[in-house]
């Protein structure tokens, strides 16, 4: 599939300051495959087939100061990679990033003081904890002032409507109250970028309008950079200004929501109907397209 | 150092959450060890018809096996090193990963809280019975043992990050865990006192640093060493840091680059 440009975002590129880039960044897996069976088994005790899986293929981008951008894509599609990249908790495979100014995989703690990553499948505050002592060991890890620190939490906490829950441990939380403590542990330090690695996934309809609305002040008021990636249309089109459109590890669309569903049958080849102009429709019929594509690519076997 | 004080805090609240947990680990679990290992040693001279064994008395077995199984328990660590190979092998070291505190000083933070408060109630319970029990202990040297002891920690400590780091290469690392273990547990004299150890196994075992895990602190406050060992054991001790650390660091910067962010 061919990227197109969606148009409207270059333009802006003169003038704001570039805060991420990449230049034909890769990243290949290496998996070990057996077939199933004992003497399969036997034979792999000894002799290992290992096959390489590109997650990522030269890919390019640069994103400005501020910017939200929504990465969409398929399971599997390279999401999540790309982000893990971006936040130094992978090294690429080939190529170059460069975030802030930095190369995230170094992993400097002044680049760190400035990123967050909120993984939604993941937990990433204390298990055994309350989240309010979580809170507490952020603010020594990034050396914040704990009386505004403190002040900033139980804001943060008032606009998610989880004051309540703040004292009780986090493995004893609902999903959607766990994942609005998480989401106030990663801003705790104010950063710069933001990667939200679908921020509402699992959660009930109420609960994913509460995230989206208090994300949505909360950029107006602090303007940080976001990259967010989520499986919920809705997501996406209220809150990213731009969207990247990865397949099979390469971007395949950059631009606006807008102009995705305005071109989408030109320039990705695919078959909507005039009256189809629904983000949703649009993109529910590029996972359809693509998920054809995969089956017929495999892995390179070593 | 905030940050390192605040790591140690999270691990004595994170016990204090499970008390039973605690209370097993600190005093239960070393109280039945050193029941077993007493009763043997008595057994044993008995049997043999004999009040010495290796020019040692009754007493000082009673008071090496008492001190011996709770050092064992603060200078072994499993339950860190557990942890550590599971949040390399699920993922979840992601959440630390980007964070302005590295992996290997956040959980040493976390370990010395862990072992402080825990060595503060567990180490009453030998001082008690050796007190009670009227054997050998001299008490003014306690202070420059549990000084060997911290030190010995950031050792144990390391050694415990390079077996993690194998969780980056390999699934189910857990079992070197238990391989360490065994290791440690006989070369620190937990076992049998390394006295009793033939020659010249007994020399090169006690020049080592893992001897400063058990035998020469214990040999230290019961008597059956000078001082000159224990000083000779921190400069045993900073070699075997100093190897254990590149150790670590070479296996972090090849597991990093292998590192898929598995499970996130």
């Amino acid at each position: 599939m061919r990227a197109f440009d969606g148009g409207g975002v270059s333009l802006r590129k003169q003038s704001m300051s570039i805060v991420i880039q990449t230049r034909d960044l890769t990243r290949v897996y290496k998996t070990y495959r057996r077939n199933e069976g004992g003497w399969n088994a036997l034979k792999g005790f000894f002799n290992r087939q290992t096959e390489l899986k590109a997650a990522l293929k030269s890919t390019s981008i640069s994103i400005e100061a501020g910017q939200i951008v929504g990465l969409v894509g398929a399971n599997g599609a390279g999401k999540t990679t790309l982000l893990k990249i971006l936040s130094g908790l992978i090294y690429p495979s080939t190529g170059e990033v460069e975030v802030l100014g930095f190369k995230p995989f170094e992993r400097k703690s002044e680049f760190l003081r400035q990123i967050s990553i909120l993984l939604g499948q993941k937990a990433q505050l204390w298990w055994d904890l309350p989240a309010a002592d979580s809170f507490n060991l952020l603010t020594s890890i990034y050396s914040l002032d704990p009386n505004q620190a403190k002040s900033d939490w139980l804001t943060l906490a008032d606009k998610l409507n989880c004051r309540e829950q703040l004292h009780v441990q986090l493995r004893r939380l609902s999903l959607g109250e766990r994942m609005k403590m998480e989401i106030i542990g990663s801003l705790l330090h104010r950063p710069k970028i933001l990667y939200l690695d679908e921020p509402t996934i699992g959660l009930d309809v109420l609960a994913q309008k509460t995230i989206r609305t208090f994300l949505n002040e909360y950029v107006q008021q602090h303007q940080p950079t976001i990259i967010l990636t989520s499986h919920y249309m809705d997501d996406i089109s209220s809150l990213a200004d731009r969207l990247l459109l990865i397949s099979q590890g390469s971007i395949c669309y950059d631009g606006t929501v807008d102009n995705f569903v305005l071109h989408a049958e030109t320039k990705l080849n695919l078959d909507v109907k005039s009256e189809e102009t629904d983000f949703e429709e649009v993109i529910h019929k590029f996972f359809e397209k693509e998920s054809r594509g995969r089956q017929t690519s495999r892995p390179q076997p070593t | 150092m905030r940050k390192n004080l605040a790591a140690a805090k999270l691990a004595v609240l994170n016990q204090l959450e499970y008390r039973l947990n605690y209370v097993i680990d600190a005093i239960v679990q070393p109280g039945l060890s050193a029941i077993i290992e007493v009763t043997l040693w008595m057994a044993m001279l008995t049997g043999m018809g004999t009040n010495s064994l290796g020019g040692f008395g009754r007493e000082y077995y009673l008071a090496y096996a008492m001190w011996a199984t709770f050092m064992g328990r603060i200078t072994t660590n499993w339950m860190y090193e557990f942890i550590m190979l599971d949040e390399i092998d699920s993922g979840r070291i992601n959440s630390i990963l980007v964070r302005p505190i590295s992996f290997y000083e956040f959980y040493f933070s976390q370990f010395i809280g862990y072992k402080l408060a825990t060595a503060a109630f567990s180490f009453l319970i030998p001082l008690i019975a050796c007190l009670a029990f009227k054997a050998p202990l001299i008490v003014e040297r306690l202070p420059l043992m549990l000084l060997l002891l911290a030190y010995f920690l950031a050792f144990t400590y390391t050694i415990s990050f390079c077996i993690s780091c194998m969780a980056f290469f390999m699934t189910r690392a857990q079992s070197l865990t238990g391989m360490k273990n065994m290791m440690l547990w006989v070369l620190t004299g937990e076992l049998i006192p390394l006295d009793l150890y033939p020659e010249p196994i007994r020399t090169w075992i006690v020049h080592s640093p893992f001897a400063s895990g058990v035998y020469i602190p214990v040999a230290y406050i019961t008597g059956r060493i000078d001082t000159h060992l224990i000083m000779q054991s921190f400069v045993s001790i900073s070699v075997g840091l100093v190897l254990s650390g590149l150790c670590g660091a070479w296996l972090w910067r090849l597991g990093m680059r292998s590192y898929a962010g598995t499970g996130a």
